[in-house]
């Protein structure tokens, strides 16, 4: 399978790939500078990588919130109802 | 009168050839029907069709016009997709279900009145139930039972409502409602129709059914009920506040859930209330980009939650398990399985080049031109959400992750091509979003593909990704349930079960040895007598009557198959021949 011969040689390979995202994510952040703000209607348009902070702000509060309230007390064995 | 051909006939018929043949003709019968519907759909013309008068209601079969077309494409093409995906399936009762199923959600939508919309809406309830019964499990006839008691109880909201209406205004008639006019009668109908769209709090039915549904029924779920409900709100409540701001909060509330829940397809169907969020939040904007977008996003949802729904039924068919924490390491025996579910991740986490990029983003600018920042931003929230959990956690855990599963390789071949055309649509819309774009019921200059809106796509998902293999230690999935609001009336079953056994089952022995010692000598003694007069005088005076209706009962019996598809197969072509003596009278 050449799929799945990919997929492990990109395991094997975990450094080089992290550096390549790093590097995808910080092309994103510097893309972003460069857009022009001329047709900007509100604050949250005029800020530079407003969405790549809200993305990782939002991803860790849902994260949290999420698995918080599932341990807290929302999470019940798979018998519960039974 | 100008002729048209409801695409709906084509399913009823369908469903009432089906039980007569068997393997190939089956087979060719399962898909030839949904092309023959597409064919019908692709060739209406716009107008009103099938006027009929019954009971002094004037009811109206067919309303052809670009909101129903929309949703009758997508339906058909999904009665396609979803019959080849369940072609192997045995049960011609399983397919029975699924045809009325799609039949009466087509038949909803092309409905002009309120009376006719609701005949459509019950069958729609008590067809699919079925595919949820055929799981065979008792999980699964509980948890149909309760999808049932919900609906009913979303149907006399509706039918109240519809009543009161009627007699405020004097018609059935079912157009679009000003919010400014509306009252208990028109608030009861929204809410009616809300429960079918999984408008919090009215939602628990959805992630408790159907993830117990079969492997191929639960791909016909996911399209047909939410999505329904979805045009029906479109057409009468574009505008409502209280759209906007519940449809806002479900996608937040959905991808909460998604988040925790082990089960894929518990993930899915959560997940759809999030999905229907954007769809019910454009509703309730209601500005004509927002109404386009909400058609536009029922449509790709149907879609590519259709094919993450065939992708979790192909891992469950072929496993046994939809659990994430029992599968893993996938990619190495179901590697196209994991494409074709890859596909549907990334379309419903709108990445540019698929179908949720250029859906979803409609709604999520009608919210930022009309400057209601708030509900652009927790459309955001949710689609980070939509991202994390159906995008990286399912795919991470259940193809890349640790698990070794006993037993796997690729389903059937025709799973596969259901899955892979699916793909193929996801793609294409994605590409070409003209070709959605055409469908749409307000002329439209939106454009997807600018600058400014793929970089605010790729900062939110590619920050999400960063986010998730941060705290991948902290996501792992548990053997466990989440609590809902379904807890509430589960208990409350409960509680009166034991409340019968202890106080109610009590009394009634009381009860029941009184009357056996008293009532019962009291009742033979006076049966006795009767019986005598009976023969000897009241059958003597209509002579021979009883003999000939036990001829008739004999007949009768005949028909009746104790099969209750039969019967509402049965009951439906009765339904249809009197409207329609009742139509040309």
């Amino acid at each position: 399978m050449k799929l799945a011969h990919t997929i492990e040689t990109l395991r094997s390979n975990l450094k080089t790939l992290k550096r390549v995202m790093i590097v995808f994510l910080a092309v994103l952040v510097v893309f972003d500078l460069l857009l022009s703000r001329e047709d900007a209607h509100f604050l949250i348009d005029k800020i530079y990588a407003y969405w790549a902070i809200f993305g990782t702000i939002g991803c860790f509060v849902l994260i949290k919130f999420s698995k918080g309230i599932a341990h807290m007390f929302l999470g019940k064995d798979e018998d519960f109802y039974e | 009168m100008n002729s048209w051909l409801h695409p709906a006939l084509f399913f009823f018929l369908g469903s009432l050839l089906l039980p007569f043949f068997q393997g190939k003709a089956r087979k060719a019968i399962l898909l030839l029907i949904p092309v023959l519907a597409i064919i019908a759909v692709a060739t209406a013309e716009q107008g009103i069709y099938g006027q009929y008068r019954f009971l002094n209601v004037d009811g109206v079969f067919g309303r052809v016009d670009k909101l129903s077309l929309i949703f009758a494409w997508v339906f058909t093409i999904m009665a396609f997709l979803g019959a080849l995906y369940a072609l192997h399936k045995e049960e011609s009762g399983h397919h029975i279900a699924g045809f009325l199923y799609v039949g009466s959600s087509l038949g909803a939508i092309f409905a002009g009145d309120y009376f006719t919309l609701f005949i459509f809406w019950e069958i729609m309830a008590f067809s699919s139930v079925f595919l949820i019964w055929y799981r065979r499990t008792k999980k699964s006839l509980d948890a149909g039972f309760r999808y049932l008691l919900v609906h009913v109880f979303g149907g006399l909201l509706f039918f109240t409502g519809m009543m009161l209406y009627y007699y405020k205004t004097g018609s059935f008639a079912f157009e679009g409602i000003a919010p400014g006019n509306a009252g208990l009668a028109e608030y009861l109908i929204l809410w009616g129709f809300a429960l079918n769209a999984a408008v919090l709090p009215l939602h628990a039915w959805l992630p408790d059914a159907y993830p117990e549904a079969t492997v191929e029924g639960a791909v016909f779920l996911c399209a047909f009920t939410t999505k329904t409900a979805v045009y029906v709100l479109a057409r009468g409540f574009a505008g409502f506040e209280v759209l906007a701001i519940m449809g806002t909060a479900m996608t937040v509330f959905g991808v909460c859930y998604a988040v925790i829940e082990n089960d894929i397809r518990r993930v899915l169907a959560y997940h759809i209330i999030s999905q229907v969020g954007y769809m019910v939040a454009g509703i309730g904007i209601g500005t004509h980009l927002a109404l386009n977008g909400a058609a536009a996003h029922a449509f790709a949802h149907i879609l590519y939650k259709a094919l993450l729904f065939m992708g979790a039924g192909a891992v469950l068919y072929m496993t046994g398990t939809a659990k994430l924490t029992q599968l893993g390491g996938l990619f190495k025996t179901m590697p196209l399985t994991m494409i074709f579910y890859i596909v549907g991740a990334v379309s419903i986490a709108g990445f540019p080049l698929f179908s949720g990029f250029v859906s979803k983003s409609m709604i999520v600018a009608a919210a930022h031109q009309e400057g209601r920042l708030w509900l652009m931003n927790l459309l955001n929230l949710a689609g980070i959400g939509t991202f994390l959990s159906v995008g990286l956690k399912v795919t991470y855990f259940a193809f890349f992750g640790k698990g070794e599963p006993v037993t796997a390789k690729e389903p059937p071949s025709n799973m596969l091509w259901a899955m892979g055309i699916t793909s193929l649509l996801c793609l294409v819309i994605g590409v070409y979003p003209d070709s959605l774009y055409i469908l749409l019921p307000f002329a439209s200059d939106y454009r997807p593909y600018n600058l400014h809106h793929l970089s605010e796509a790729l900062q939110i998902l590619s920050f999400t990704g960063l986010v998730f293999f941060l705290l991948l230690s902290k996501l792992g999935p548990e053997e466990k349930i989440n609590l809902d609001v379904d807890y509430f009336y589960r208990k409350a079953v409960s509680f009166f079960l034991k409340f019968d056994d202890k106080v109610i089952a009590v009394f009634d022995d009381l009860w029941g040895e009184l009357y056996r010692t008293l009532g019962l000598r009291a009742l033979f003694k006076s049966a006795e007598m009767s019986y005598g007069f009976d023969r000897k005088a009241i059958d003597g005076i209509v002579d021979g009557s009883a003999a000939s209706t036990v001829k008739l009962g004999a007949t009768v019996r005949g028909l009746q198959t104790g099969r209750i598809q039969t019967y509402i197969a049965l009951s439906l072509v009765i339904f249809f021949v009197v409207v329609l003596l009742f139509a040309v009278v």
